[in-house]
Order: structure tokens, then C-alpha cells, then sequence
């Protein structure tokens, strides 16, 4: 890659991180807010207190894995590798 | 004075010693390191980090020591809307590695950068906005470490029943001591070894607060009974809307601009380690910050009055402990809100101390071309680290009383500053030295100001006027002055290859 791919990378990744941020804003509103109305109990807790904790994190860590699969790519951080040890 | 759990101490005593071994350790296995770049071996340990230590010291300073006793003990009065509130933080990791980790490695490398400082410094080629932001660091660092240490030591008397001058002597002199010894590799080590003691003290706990309480369905059943609004999101309106909103800035998004998480970028090995510490970060953030409010809630089974005959929210924790954990294990349930204080402590700590050497230190010197020594730079190094680390250790021996707020206040207040200079100022071209200038301080001072006088917007926390303020002042900043070089710009912004061909043999 060149610099100028590896920066155009980056700048992909980091919207996409931007993106599954706001994603997972909108998944916790659902698990929480959006699920406080249900009847019923799990492990006897209501259902949106399980959803939006466990929920929400579990759903964060299948976002995190599904961005570093299919958009983070790997690269190599020194444009010059001798940098490391001038002189 | 002297009547206290012996028995509380010798584990504790034992985890210590081994942080200082792993400080001695790191020193000596560095040497080499030490010896051709000091700077940047002390402050950054050398670009070397795996993912797993990536992911576990960014973690161990991002959860302080009121993630472990403040927080839980809200869980106590609010219920499940506090871990709805808490859980926001699974964001904090993924987010600021996501989009800084790579661009904040590759232009360290590119300009031999230590710290989010330097960058900043190349990007908007100015001495006075780099002199506020390393300012700006060492003043809100010291208020947050004063915060640490006076939590852990508060913590460490109530569970003890040794006195708050010891705990304090105790922990605090080891972590001044394993930071400065071992520079930022210790910090990384120990902190992993920290969050490690995190999880294992939160598992233990929750296993003796059910134990105690009678067991899982009984708890629960109980609070169903007495404590019907802790089953709601707002919490009977304890826990209101505007509370969260403000939560997701301010422990949330706002968290990817602190600089001593930034600063972390710049020290993993590759980007492979970059991807795996996303995920396990995300991982271990949410599994901290879930279990050790889930067992705040719990706690409900082991104390079972009024909050006020507690004396208070951040008296329940340590309440709990001892109660609920047999005489021979507090030692060990103990260790891990400590850890908790230590890990962010020795976190800010390097990062502090990198401030004053590298970003004013020795940019004096080389303005004024001189090349100190290493045996000088060493020396400097770990005076100053051990400097800083005395005064707020001195600060925390006569405790300011707004210590807890003074710790959040800090937070928001390295936010505004940081936020729109780092994010802007990395993704885009348009942002000008005036502009940062303009948002880092005057977002700065209304954060500041509006803080002072109390002043709120719609009942929210300050920090979305901090965060308002700076974010208009960096566009007019940005509209109205100039833009930066050319041949700044195009080192951080490369050009499309065949203008670039020239350019990369300099």
C-alpha cells in the first residue's frame, strides 16, 4: 500500500467505526428504552435489563469483530523502516 | 489506629511487591532501549506492545478507581438504569483505537513523535497551542491522580481498619515508584496485571455478596419487593433522560480524545495487535463495567437498610466487603478497586511527566540546539516523573474536599479540549492552527467558567457546552484564518502517488 492508500484505509475504517458507533446507539436505545415495556422476566430480571447490558455487550463485541474482519485491513505503520533506529 | 485486619494486608503487600519487581524487571530488560533512544523507550516503551497488553492497559487507565466504588454503589440506589447507563463505555476502547489507533501510530513513526503533544505540534506547527495542551494535560492529570489517590487510600481504611495515611503510603509510594523505575513499559505490564486482578476481584466478590445475600433468587425476589423502581430504566426518575444523554458524551464518545488513551496508539507493535486489542478491550470494558454494577445491585442482599445509615453512595463498596467477604479474603476483594486506582494513576503519571520533559523540556533545547545526554535525560526523566507523582501524593495526604468532582470535572475538561483538535485535526485538511487555538482554549475556559458558576444548559452536564463551544470556535478559527502549509498538510494528507513520487525521497 502506499501512503496515500493507507491513508484513504484509514479514513474508511474510522468512518466505519463512526458508523458502527451510531449503530450501536440506536441498538441501545431499542434494548433499553425500547424493550422497558415488556412483560415477563428472564433470570428474573425484567427482559430490558438483561437486553441492555449483557445485550449491548454482546452486540458491541460482534460489531467490533464484524469491523475488524471485513473493514480493518492490515498495513505496515513504518513508511521508512530504518526510522526505528537512526543514528 | 493500629487495630486493623493484618490478615487484609498480606496479599495486598504481595501484589505490590510484585508491581515494583515488574518495574525493576522492565528497567533492566530495556537497557539497550535505554541506553540508544531514552525518550522514546521511557515514555512509549518502543512501539512494542501486543494487542492483549494494548487491550489491558488502555482499559486499566480508562477505569478508575470510582468505576469500582462510586459507580457500583449508584447501582446500589438506582438499580438496573445504571448499568444501562454504564454499559455506554463498551464503546470507549473500539472507538478511540478504531479511529486514531492507526492514523496516531503511522505519524508518530513518520515524526519520531512520544507524545499526542508532538503530533499536535507538527499538524498545527505551533509552539503556543502545544505549550497549552501539555499545560492543560499536567493540570487536569494531577487533579484526576489527586481523585485515585484518595479514593484507594479512602477505600483501603474502610476495608482495613488501617489509617488513611497508610494505605495511601503504601500504594501510593509503589506506583510513583514502579512508574518512574520502569517508564511507560512498567505502566503497560502492571496495568495488564491490574485488570487482571480487576475481573478476578469482581467475580470474587459477586460470588460472596450472593452467597451472603441467600442466594441469586432471593436477592431479587427482595428487591422486586422493596425496590420495585430499580427495575425501571429511569429509575423512578432517580436515572432521567438527560442523564444519559450526557453519559454517552461524557464516558462515551467524548472519551476517544483523552490523551491517555490516544497516546496509546503510538505504542503497539502492529496492526494486527491494533485489531485484536479492539476486541478484547470491548470485551473486558463490558465485562468490568456490567459485573461490578451488577453486584452493586446485589449488594441489596447484604445491606439491607437505608443508604443514609451507609453515610453515602461511595460508602456501600467498602460496606459490602466487609460483610460479605469472610476476614481471610478481603485482602484479595481489595486488590482489584486498587488496582483499578493504580493502573490510572501510573497511567497519567508517564504521560504527565512526557509532557513536561519531552514537550517543553526538550523543545526548548532543540530551539535552542541543544542534545542533552542520555545520563541528563534519564536522570530528568524519572526526577520529574517521581516529582509529579510526590506532589499529588502530597496534595492527597489533606484531601481537598471537592475531590470527586474535581475528578469527573477533569474528565470533561481533557475532552473539550482535545476533542475537535485531535478529530479535526487528523481527518481534516481545513483545520488551522487558529482554529485549535481558538477550541482548545476558549472551549477550555467555558467548560471551566460555566463549571464554576454552576452554570447549565438544559440540566445537562457542562461538558456539552464545553464540547458546543470549542467545536464553533475551531470553525471560526478555521473560516477566518489562514490555512496551514502546504508541505505540512501533504505530510499528513497524502497526495494521490504521481504527485507523490518526489516527495518521498524528501
Amino acid at each position: 500500500m502506499s501512503e496515500y492508500e493507507k491513508y484513504q484505509q484509514i479514513k474508511r475504517e474510522a468512518r466505519w467505526t463512526g458508523l458502527a458507533l451510531f449503530v450501536l446507539i440506536l441498538f441501545w436505545i431499542f434494548a433499553g428504552f425500547g424493550l422497558s415495556g415488556l412483560p415477563g422476566e428472564v433470570l428474573g430480571m425484567p427482559v430490558w435489563a438483561l437486553t441492555s447490558s449483557v445485550g449491548v455487550w454482546f452486540f458491541a463485541i460482534l460489531l467490533v469483530k464484524l469491523l475488524t474482519a471485513l473493514v480493518f485491513k492490515d498495513m505496515e505503520l513504518d513508511a521508512e523502516k530504518e526510522a526505528e533506529q537512526h543514528e | 489506629m493500629n487495630n486493623g485486619n493484618l490478615a487484609a494486608l498480606l496479599p495486598l503487600l504481595s501484589f505490590m511487591a510484585i508491581m515494583v519487581g515488574i518495574g525493576i524487571y522492565v528497567r533492566r530488560v530495556q537497557a539497550r532501549g535505554f541506553a540508544n533512544n531514552f525518550v522514546q523507550q521511557y515514555f512509549i516503551g518502543n512501539h512494542d506492545l501486543s494487542g492483549f497488553v494494548l487491550a489491558m492497559t488502555t482499559v486499566a487507565t480508562y477505569s478508575s478507581v470510582s468505576s469500582f466504588v462510586g459507580g457500583p454503589g449508584m447501582a446500589w440506589q438506582i438499580g438496573f438504569g445504571w448499568i444501562y447507563m454504564a454499559v455506554v463505555q463498551v464503546t470507549a476502547i473500539f472507538l478511540v483505537l478504531g479511529i486514531f489507533g492507526k492514523r496516531v501510530a503511522m505519524l508518530s513513526r513518520k515524526f519520531d513523535a512520544v507524545t499526542v503533544v508532538d503530533i499536535i505540534r507538527e499538524r498545527f506547527q505551533s509552539d503556543g497551542l502545544a505549550s497549552m495542551a501539555a499545560f492543560i494535560i499536567v493540570l487536569f492529570f494531577c487533579a484526576t491522580m489527586t481523585a485515585q489517590f484518595v479514593g484507594g487510600a479512602k477505600l483501603f481504611a474502610a476495608v482495613t481498619g488501617y489509617s488513611y495515611e497508610m494505605g495511601l503510603l503504601l500504594f501510593g509510594l509503589v506506583v510513583v515508584a514502579y512508574t518512574s523505575i520502569g517508564g511507560f513499559r512498567a505502566v503497560a505490564l502492571t496495568d495488564t496485571c491490574c485488570a487482571v486482578m480487576m475481573m478476578i476481584g469482581i467475580v470474587l466478590l459477586l460470588y460472596y455478596v450472593l452467597q451472603a445475600g441467600g442466594g441469586y433468587t432471593n436477592i431479587m425476589a427482595s428487591i422486586h419487593a422493596n425496590h420495585p423502581e430499580m427495575l425501571e430504566p429511569l429509575s423512578a426518575g432517580h436515572m432521567p433522560v438527560g442523564l444519559y444523554l450526557t453519559q454517552w458524551i461524557l464516558v462515551g464518545i467524548c472519551t476517544i480524545a483523552l490523551p491517555q488513551s490516544v497516546v496509546r496508539g503510538i505504542s503497539y507493535k502492529d496492526t494486527k495487535s491494533l485489531h485484536h486489542a479492539m476486541i478484547i478491550g470491548t470485551i473486558v470494558v463490558g465485562f468490568m463495567n456490567i459485573g461490578i454494577n451488577f453486584t452493586g445491585i446485589l449488594a441489596h442482599g447484604v445491606l439491607t437498610d437505608s443508604l443514609q445509615s451507609y453515610g453515602g453512595v461511595d460508602n456501600i463498596i467498602p460496606k459490602t466487603i466487609v460483610t460479605a467477604m469472610p476476614q481471610a479474603l478481603v485482602g484479595f476483594a481489595i486488590i482489584g478497586p486498587l488496582a483499578a486506582s493504580i493502573s490510572t494513576i501510573s497511567g497519567l503519571l508517564i504521560v504527565a511527566a512526557s509532557a513536561i520533559i519531552k514537550d517543553v523540556y526538550l523543545h526548548e533545547q532543540q530551539k535552542k540546539g541543544i542534545v542533552p545526554t542520555v545520563g541528563k535525560l534519564r536522570l530528568l526523566s524519572m526526577s520529574v516523573t517521581a516529582a509529579i507523582g510526590v506532589i499529588v501524593f502530597v496534595i492527597a495526604l489533606t484531601p481537598p474536599s471537592l475531590i470527586w468532582i474535581i475528578n469527573m470535572f477533569a474528565f470533561g475538561g481533557l475532552e473539550t479540549a482535545f476533542f475537535w483538535t485531535l478529530l479535526l485535526g487528523l481527518f481534516w485538511r481545513r483545520a488551522n492552527k487558529l482554529g485549535a487555538i481558538l477550541s482548545m482554549g476558549g472551549g477550555t475556559l467555558a467548560y471551566c467558567l460555566t463549571q464554576g458558576m454552576g452554570l447549565k444548559f438544559m440540566g445537562l452536564h457542562q461538558i456539552t457546552i464545553g464540547i458546543t463551544v470549542s467545536l464553533l470556535f475551531f470553525l471560526l478559527g478555521a473560516y477566518v484564518g489562514k490555512p496551514q502549509d502546504r508541505q505540512v498538510l501533504a505530510k499528513f494528507f497524502p497526495e494521490k502517488p504521481e504527485k507523490k513520487a518526489a516527495a518521498v525521497s524528501k
